[in-house]
C-alpha cells in the first residue's frame, strides 16, 4: 500500500494528542505520515501546567514551500484537527486547495474542532472560517453534535434531525460525515451514546445513494484527551480500506477506540489506586500498548444501517 | 516492555522523511517504548535534498518545554536519546537537562550519538567538539561514534584493531560503559564489500572485578548515501541493549540486522522508483520505515558479531 498522509496538528512532548495521537496508529497501518506540527507543547492543556511554542501561519507556509520546492507535494490524504488561529486555518485551506490541484483524488479528512456540550472552546472567529472555507473543501468530517449543529444552524433532537443535519453538511462539501457523539437516547440504555454516519456514494450505474449508519457506543466515566484525534486518523485508515462501506469503516474505527480506551482506563485506575480519580498523566492513551488492536481491531461495536 | 521504558528523545523533526525523531520514534514505539520527543528543529525534509526550509528551537525554548514537563512532575525517564545538534548552547542545555533527569532517576541510561562528522571532516561547527568531549560524553552511558568521531573525542588515530580497542577504552574512561564504533576504515576479513564495526562494553563480574566484552562485526557495504540510518541505529541499540543489557554481542546483532533489513528494502524500492541505470534521489532514498515494521519487531539475524576478547582492567 503506497499511501501518503499530510497531517497538520499539534505536537506534545509527552502524551497522545494531535499528531502524537494520529501518527503512530496510521504508521502501524502502513500509511506514510508526513507531519507538520502546528505547535510544540510539553503536554496537552488538561494538565495543571503546559508550556511551549506555536507555529505561525507564515512558518507553516515556509514548511510547505520546502516540500513544494522539492516537488514532493503529492499526498493522498490531508488530516487536520484542533486549531486556535484563523490565519493558520486559512493557510491550511490554501495548502489543501493547492494539494487538491496537484492530486484531484486527494481526500481531506477534517475534524472541525469548535467545542462540545453546548459551548465553544476555540475563538469564535474560527466558526465562519470552518463554515465558509474549511468544510467546503473537506471530504470527510467528524463533528460532534454541537459542532454539527453550529455548522448547519440546526438543532438535533431526534435521529431524523441528525439525518437532516448530515444532509446539510453533505451539501456544504463532504461526502462522508460522522457525528462522533450525540445526546440522542440509545436503544441500549443510558450507558451508551449514539453516533451517526452518512456517506454519499455513486453506484456503478451512475446513480447516487446515501448510506446512513447508527452506532451505539459504550460511555466511559472519564475525560480523555486525544481520542477525537485518534478517531479521525482511524476513520481515515478504515474508509481507505472500505471506501464504499461506511458501516464497516465505522465498526472498525469505533472498535479500535473501544480497545484503546478500555486499556487506558484499566491502567489509569491501576495507577491511581482504589477510589481515586486518575490524573491527566495517568489517563494518557495507552497507544503503543494497543498496537495489535490498532492493526486488527476485533469488532465490538455494531453499526446499524438506517434509512 | 512495560516497566522502565520511557524514553526522552531530543532530535530533529522533518515533515517528510526519516531522520532524527522521525527515524527514532516509530521503531521504538513499535517495540513498546513510550517515546516523549522534543523536536530540536522542524524542517520540511533533511538537508540532503535540493531544498529545505524550516525553524529551529532555541536553547531557551528547549528549557521552556522541559519546564512544562517538570512542573507536572512527569520528568521521570528511563532513557534519553540525542543525536545531531548544531548549536553549542542548545547542547549545553541538553546537558543540564540530562544531569537533572539523572538526579531524578539515577538508573537513567543516556544514549548519545556524538554527531560531528565523517570521512575525515567535521560537518558541525568546530566549537561543538569541546562540549561533546568535556560535557556530553562524560554523561553518556551508551555512545555510538563513527571512527572519525571516536578519533576526534580521544585525540587518537585508529589504524589497526588494537588502536580501536585503545580508543574504545579511552572512551570508557571518559564516561560511557558501552561504546559502539558504528563504522571504520579497518579492513574486513570478508573483503572490501564489507566494513568493520566494533563494540565494547564494560561489565562488572559477580566477584566484583571489572572486565570488558569486545566485539567485531563485518557489515555489508551499500552503494548509496542514506540519511537517518545513524539515528535509527542509536534508537535500535537503545532498544536491544535494553533487552540484552549484559550481552553486547546479542544487542549489536539485532541492531545491525534491523539496519540491514531496512536498508535493503529501501535500496530496492529506491532503485525501482529511479528506474534502470539512474541514481535514486534523496526523496526516493528515504528509509522504508513503516514498511519494515515486522523486521523492526523481530529482526532475523543476518550478521554475526564475534567476541574478540574479554580483558581485565
Amino acid at each position: 500500500m503506497e499511501c501518503r498522509v499530510l497531517s497538520i496538528q499539534s505536537h506534545v512532548v509527552r502524551g497522545y494528542v494531535g499528531n502524537k495521537s494520529a501518527s503512530f496508529p496510521l504508521q502501524v497501518l502502513g500509511f506514510e505520515v508526513d507531519s507538520i506540527n502546528s505547535v510544540q507543547f510539553s503536554n496537552h492543556t488538561g494538565y495543571s501546567h503546559w508550556k511551549g511554542q506555536v507555529l505561525t501561519a507564515d512558518e507553516l507556509h515556509v514548511l510547505y514551500e520546502g516540500i513544494k520546492l522539492n516537488n514532493v507535494h503529492q499526498y493522498d490524504y490531508v488530516l487536520t484537527g484542533y486549531t486556535r488561529d484563523t490565519s493558520f486555518l486559512e493557510m491550511v485551506v490554501d495548502i489543501v486547495q493547492e494539494l487538491k490541484r496537484a492530486n484531484p483524488n486527494l481526500v481531506y479528512v477534517c475534524d472541525p474542532v469548535l467545542g462540545d456540550h453546548g459551548s465553544m472552546y476555540v475563538p469564535q472567529n474560527l466558526y465562519p472560517v470552518y463554515k465558509n472555507k474549511v468544510v467546503p473543501v473537506a471530504d470527510i468530517i467528524t463533528p460532534n453534535q454541537f459542532e454539527a449543529e453550529l455548522l448547519t444552524g440546526k438543532n438535533i433532537s431526534t435521529e431524523k434531525d441528525a439525518v437532516e443535519v448530515m444532509d446539510l453538511l453533505h451539501a456544504m462539501g463532504p461526502d462522508t460525515v460522522v457525528i462522533t457523539s450525540s445526546d440522542l437516547p440509545s436503544r441500549l440504555g443510558d450507558r451508551f451514546l449514539v453516533s451517526l454516519g452518512s456517506q454519499r456514494q455513486v453506484r456503478p450505474d451512475g446513480s447516487r445513494a446515501t448510506q446512513r449508519v447508527r452506532i451505539e457506543v459504550p460511555k466511559v466515566d472519564a475525560v480523555f484527551v486525544g481520542t477525537g484525534d485518534l478517531f479521525a486518523a482511524m476513520l481515515l485508515a478504515w474508509t481507505h480500506h472500505y471506501p464504499n462501506d461506511l458501516k464497516m469503516a465505522c465498526e472498525k474505527t469505533f472498535s479500535v477506540m473501544h480497545h484503546v480506551i478500555q486499556r487506558t482506563i484499566s491502567y489509569a485506575h491501576e495507577l491511581a489506586g482504589p477510589g481515586r480519580r486518575p490524573s491527566p498523566p495517568q489517563l494518557e492513551l495507552r497507544m503503543v500498548q494497543s498496537k495489535a488492536d490498532i492493526e486488527d481491531p476485533a469488532i465490538v461495536t455494531e453499526a446499524t444501517v438506517i434509512s | 516492555p512495560e516497566e522502565k521504558c520511557r524514553v526522552l528523545s531530543i532530535q530533529s523533526h522533518v515533515v517528510r522523511g526519516y531522520v532524527g525523531n522521525k527515524s527514532a520514534t516509530f521503531p521504538l514505539q513499535v517495540l513498546g517504548f513510550e517515546v516523549d520527543s522534543i523536536n530540536s528543529v522542524q524542517f520540511s525534509n533533511h538537508t540532503g535534498y535540493a531544498h529545505w526550509k524550516g525553524q529551529v528551537l532555541t536553547a531557551d525554548e528547549l528549557n521552556v518545554l522541559y519546564e512544562g514537563i517538570k512542573l507536572n512532575k512527569v520528568n521521570h525517564y528511563d532513557y534519553i536519546l540525542t543525536g545531531y545538534s548544531r548549536d553549542t548552547s542548545f547542547l549545553e542545555t541538553v546537558v543540564d537537562i540530562i544531569q537533572e533527569l539523572k538526579k531524578a532517576n539515577p538508573s537513567l541510561v543516556y544514549v548519545c550519538d556524538p554527531v560531528m562528522g565523517d570521512h575525515g571532516a567535521m560537518y558541525v561547527p568546530e566549537n561543538l567538539l569541546p562540549v561533546y568531549r568535556d560535557k556530553v560524553v562524560p554523561l553518556a552511558d551508551i555512545l555510538t561514534p563513527n571512527q572519525f568521531e571516536a578519533e576526534l573525542l580521544t585525540g587518537r588515530k585508529v589504524n589497526t584493531q588494537e588502536d580501536a580497542f585503545e580508543v574504545m577504552d579511552l572512551l570508557h574512561k571518559m564516561g560511557p560503559e558501552t561504546v559502539v564504533l558504528t563504522s571504520s576504515d579497518l579492513p574486513s576479513k570478508k573483503g572490501d564489500q564489507f566494513l568493520v564495526a566494533l563494540g565494547s562494553q564494560k561489565i562488572v563480574k559477580p566477584d566484583g572485578s571489572k572486565t570488558s566484552q569486545k566485539i567485531c562485526m563485518d557489515i555489508p557495504k551499500v552503494d548509496a548515501v542514506f540519511v537517518g540510518t545513524g539515528d535509527l541505529f542509536a534508537a535500535m541499540l537503545l532498544a536491544w541493549t535494553h533487552h540484552h543489557p549484559k550481552d553486547l554481542k546479542a544487542a549489536c546483532e539485532k541492531t545491525v540486522s534491523v539496519m540491514h533489513h531496512v536498508i535493503k528494502r529501501t535500496i530496492t524500492y529506491a532503485n525501482e522508483m529511479a528506474g534502470p541505470g539512474k541514481r535514486p534521489s534523496p526523496a526516493q532514498l528515504e528509509l522504508r520505515m513503516v514498511q519494515s515494521k515486522a523486521d523492526i519487531e523481530n529482526p532475523a539475524i543476518v550478521v554475526e558479531a564475534k567476541v574478540l576478547h574479554k580483558s581485565s582492567q
